[in-house]
């Protein structure tokens, strides 16, 4: 191929598509904002230089000496040039150094080490190696799903410290070294009918039962460090320092929320900086497919093929898209009446089924709670045992995987565009999935509270249903340790039971089945969803049961391994490409969604329903929070008046209306920036149109 | 890692680390792949010996890329312009492809990249290649004429300011700078 510089005497002016006449190139090329192009290369091949005959080639020489002057800021290895030039930049550098002070030698010193420093870190990630793998093989986007799911684990690892260094491992040492524990709380105005609580059989029991309790988190099970029944509502004493066991309770449960919290904020705003947008985002979508559609990690084998198929099957679409959605503006106020009326028909359907959903989660809770407190969990026999005690869990992942499947086909129904339609499904998934979850939340409140009414019958004694829930933070944390149990076993089931049975049929099967049926496709949102769903599951449990942070960490490692093992055995690339970006940030939001459904009954229990009497670290207190505020009335006068100020409205309400003015006045600015951006682009339009006016000119005149 | 002469000198790998984006054990791993490249007699004098196009493109990393022919004409600096590539050429592909380099100097070879004809901007041939060479070879699985003029249309609407026709390099940078997937994408690491 023969670089064009070379052609520019031989051929005329172009024309291009406005009718207008285009220069020659020649010319264009020796303008300033070319000159950067000039910078790779030796001598001989200053790329896209205007290298007529006859032009010295010491002239793209001089040009590197004077922009690498302005460029001695920009550390080397930021230049366009080739190693050479590098090297004899350095050089150049090097002699200047000595007229450097000792505290910019300083500098370039610290800068050196703290690289050395980065360079070693990052080659240390976890998991480094397979998240590679996986990225040569399917791409960046199954890839992004995996660094997802290593987050999550890093995540739920550092909130298991926090909660197991601060609860659990500080009682089993206290236990084990047999120190003084003095009870703490009132336990003068108590009726002895709220402190019944014995969770151990009684008589004979058969082996299969510890196997039950082990799964459903009942009998012995109560009694560990596991759940929030077993702590004791005690200040222990050691080497002169009291150990406050309820106030290292609160405190550390508070404390894993607000790690968190402030975790994934700072990864969701790391993201946004990446893939932030001045104006419409939507306005980039085409170049952003072909400049940075090909992934360059892609490694030899069927993944190349597919991900050729993949960018031609999208770019179709868009295009195929773009040509519908003209033609949709163009339609008649009738045919728009009719899609309107057609689309709200749909939602109510949606609404209908979310509602039927729904109501099936709360009456199986119902159910299950009322089953395990009448009948002993002994007599029913195993199977029918566990299927009662995991009746929420079954309702629930099964409408999380059947209802996502209706939703699906019926938004069809509705003529979205395609990207739309994703989206659609996407939040009413999202929807469905964390609602659920507050569904059965609120069948357990209602339970607990007497659906809220503290004059009902079983309530009247104890202000919560101590019959049924002697320890009700237990049962709770219960139902949370069973959905995360349940949910790892279904993914093992489905792994074993239908995705290696498929990849067998397809490949040894009748040709027709594989035609019909396909290889499975590792979609991502589905998958992402699932493991926000385990995360607010573990979120909602993790105030009621201590040591679930560390099991989710063990299950996210388990599943990271097993998704692996599915993908590389039984999946194929996707047909659409996976966005990673847009929707890495989208999959945190949904996280930050999930986090703040859990802060709802956390904040509820500490503040508002009166602790068990018979159980745990807070019996005998009015409110969890009671033990905070005793705690505070004995710091010292400062510190107090200062606590209680921040805590009061007269504090709170300046604080909000400054943070709304500050809101607004971002807002504003950020409105006048686009409206200069715009301005700006207009200005570049005219200035453009001038610069080729002026070298048409000058090419004619000379 | 082989006898002590198929090893860098120290200097030599402290000057690459400074003078690229690479960390310590990425230089020495990509020393290691270019020597095999080579064969056992060209091994000792590696820093001066060039390996022909053929045989870069029998690197997993690069056999499969649409784009193989244009990364070696832009990274190599032999004077015939045959692609062929020193070690240095080597780290330098390397170290604009790696996770730490920027995405200014990622942006300036990747236009370097897409521009075809080297004539410093990215006209409708140019794009036109482009878009081919990412649905993939042979004449199925182009797309078709209407669509390709639909889609290079889209692309000028959004990438080109000035209205001139072409994405000069300035333009393209300030796409890019938008585009969140292009850094993940524009990576090859050994």
């Amino acid at each position: 191929m023969e670089p064009r510089w070379a052609q520019t005497g031989r051929d005329g002016p172009d024309d291009d598509e406005g009718g207008q006449q285009r220069p020659p190139p020649s010319l264009f090329l020796q303008l300033p904002s070319n000159a950067t192009l000039r910078f790779r290369g030796s001598v001989a091949r200053a790329w896209g230089a205007a290298l007529e005959e006859g032009e010295p080639p010491g002239a793209p020489q001089e040009r590197d000496g004077e922009e690498a002057g302005e460029q001695e800021s920009v550390p080397l290895k930021q230049l366009p040039l080739c190693m050479a030039e590098k090297r004899r930049l350095r050089l150049r550098e090097q002699q200047a150094a000595w007229k450097r002070s000792r505290w910019e030698q300083w500098q370039v010193g610290t800068r050196r080490m703290w690289g050395q420093v980065g360079g070693t870190l990052l080659y240390a990630q976890v998991w480094r190696g397979s998240l590679h793998h996986i990225e040569g093989h399917f791409g960046t986007g199954i890839q992004s799903y995996f660094n997802f799911l290593r987050f999550l684990v890093l995540l739920n690892l550092g909130g298991a410290l926090l909660t197991v260094g601060f609860v659990v491992a500080p009682n089993a040492a206290f236990e084990g070294l047999q120190l003084n524990q003095t009870q703490k709380g009132p336990n003068s105005t108590v009726i002895s009918s709220c402190l019944q609580y014995d969770p151990t059989k009684r008589g004979l029991v058969s082996y299969f039962t510890y196997f039950m309790d082990l799964l459903s988190g009942t009998g012995f099970m109560e009694l560990t460090h596991l759940f929030y029944g077993y702590y004791q509502n005690s200040a222990v004493h050691f080497v002169g320092f009291s150990y406050n066991i309820p106030l290292a309770y609160l405190l550390s449960v508070l404390g894993y929320f607000s790690v968190c919290l402030f975790w994934i904020v700072r990864r969701a705003v790391h993201l946004l900086k990446r893939s932030l947008v001045s104006e419409n985002g939507a306005l980039n979508t085409y170049s952003n497919k072909v400049f940075a559609g090909w992934d360059f990690c892609l490694g030899p084998g069927t993944a190349v093929h597919m991900k050729h198929n993949s960018l031609r099957y999208e770019l179709r679409m868009d295009l195929e898209e773009q040509t519908l959605r003209r033609l949709m503006a163009q339609r008649s106020p009738g045919q728009r009446l009719g899609l309107y009326g057609l689309r709200g028909a749909v939602n109510l359907l949606v609404l209908a089924l979310l509602g039927v959903a729904f109501y099936c989660v709360y009456l199986a809770t119902e159910y299950s709670q009322r089953d395990q407190q009448n009948s002993g969990l002994g007599q029913q026999g195993l199977v029918v045992g566990l299927l009662v005690a995991y009746l929420p869990s079954i309702v629930i992942t099964a409408a999380n995987q059947l209802v996502p499947l209706v939703f699906g086909l019926l938004v069809r129904l509705e003529r979205y565009p395609l990207s739309l339609e994703i989206r659609l499904t996407l939040l009413r998934t999202v929807f469905l999935r964390l609602s659920s979850l507050l569904v059965l939340l609120f069948s357990l409140w209602s339970q607990i509270t007497c659906n809220g009414d503290p004059d009902a019958d079983s309530c009247r004694t104890c202000r919560y249903d101590h019959k049924q829930h002697p320890c009700w933070e237990t049962s709770v944390g219960r139902e949370m340790y069973k959905l995360l149990v349940f949910d790892l076993l279904v993914v093992l089931l489905v792994l074993l039971l239908v995705e290696f049975p498929r990849k067998l049929l397809v490949t040894h099967g009748p040709a027709l089945l594989a035609r019909l049926w396909g290889q499975q496709e590792f979609l991502v949102p589905p998958n992402v969803l699932d493991l926000v769903y385990g995360q607010t599951v573990c979120w909602v449990g993790a105030a009621f049961s201590p040591l679930l942070p560390l099991l989710n960490t063990a299950k996210f490692v388990l599943l990271f391994y097993l998704k692996k093992l599915t993908l590389f055995s039984n999946c194929r690339p996707a047909d659409r490409t996976f966005r990673a970006s847009s929707s890495s940030f989208f999959f945190l939001l949904v996280l930050l969604l999930g986090l703040a459904i859990a802060w709802v009954p956390l904040l509820y229990s500490v503040f508002v329903l009166q602790p068990s009497q018979a159980c745990g670290p807070f019996r005998g207190e009015p409110t969890m929070w009671s033990t905070l505020s005793a705690a505070i009335d004995t710091l010292p006068h400062v510190a107090r008046e200062f606590l209680q100020f921040v805590g009061s409205l007269a504090f709170a309400v300046p604080l909000f209306l400054l943070l709304c003015i500050l809101m607004f006045y971002l807002m504003a600015l950020a409105h006048s920036y686009s409206r200069l951006v715009k301005e700006l682009k207009g200005q570049l339009r005219l200035e453009g149109r001038d610069k080729v006016f002026l070298v048409t000119q000058i090419t004619e005149l000379s | 890692m082989g006898g002590s002469a198929s090893q860098l000198p120290r200097d030599l790998l402290g000057e690459y680390q400074e003078l690229t984006f690479l960390t310590k054990q990425e230089i020495v791993l990509a020393h290691k792949r270019f020597s095999e490249l080579l064969s056992k007699e060209e091994r000792e004098s590696i820093l001066q010996k060039r390996v022909p196009k053929s045989k870069i493109l029998t690197l997993p990393e690069l056999r499969a890329n649409p784009f193989q022919d244009r990364i070696c004409r832009v990274f190599s600096t032999s004077e015939d312009e045959d692609g062929s590539m020193s070690f240095e050429d080597f780290l330098d592909m390397l170290s604009v492809f790696s996770d730490s380099a920027t995405s200014e100097i990622k942006s300036h070879y990747a236009f370097r990249i897409f521009d075809f004809d080297d004539d410093g901007t990215l006209d409708r041939k140019d794009l036109e290649k482009l878009v081919n060479c990412l649905t993939g070879e042979g004449d199925e699985t182009r797309l078709s004429e209407s669509e390709m003029d639909q889609l290079i249309e889209n692309i000028l609407e959004e990438s080109d300011i000035d209205k001139d026709g072409t994405i000069n390099l300035s333009e393209f940078q300030h796409v890019i700078s938008r585009s969140p997937d292009f850094a993940s994408s524009f990576k090859i690491v050994l």
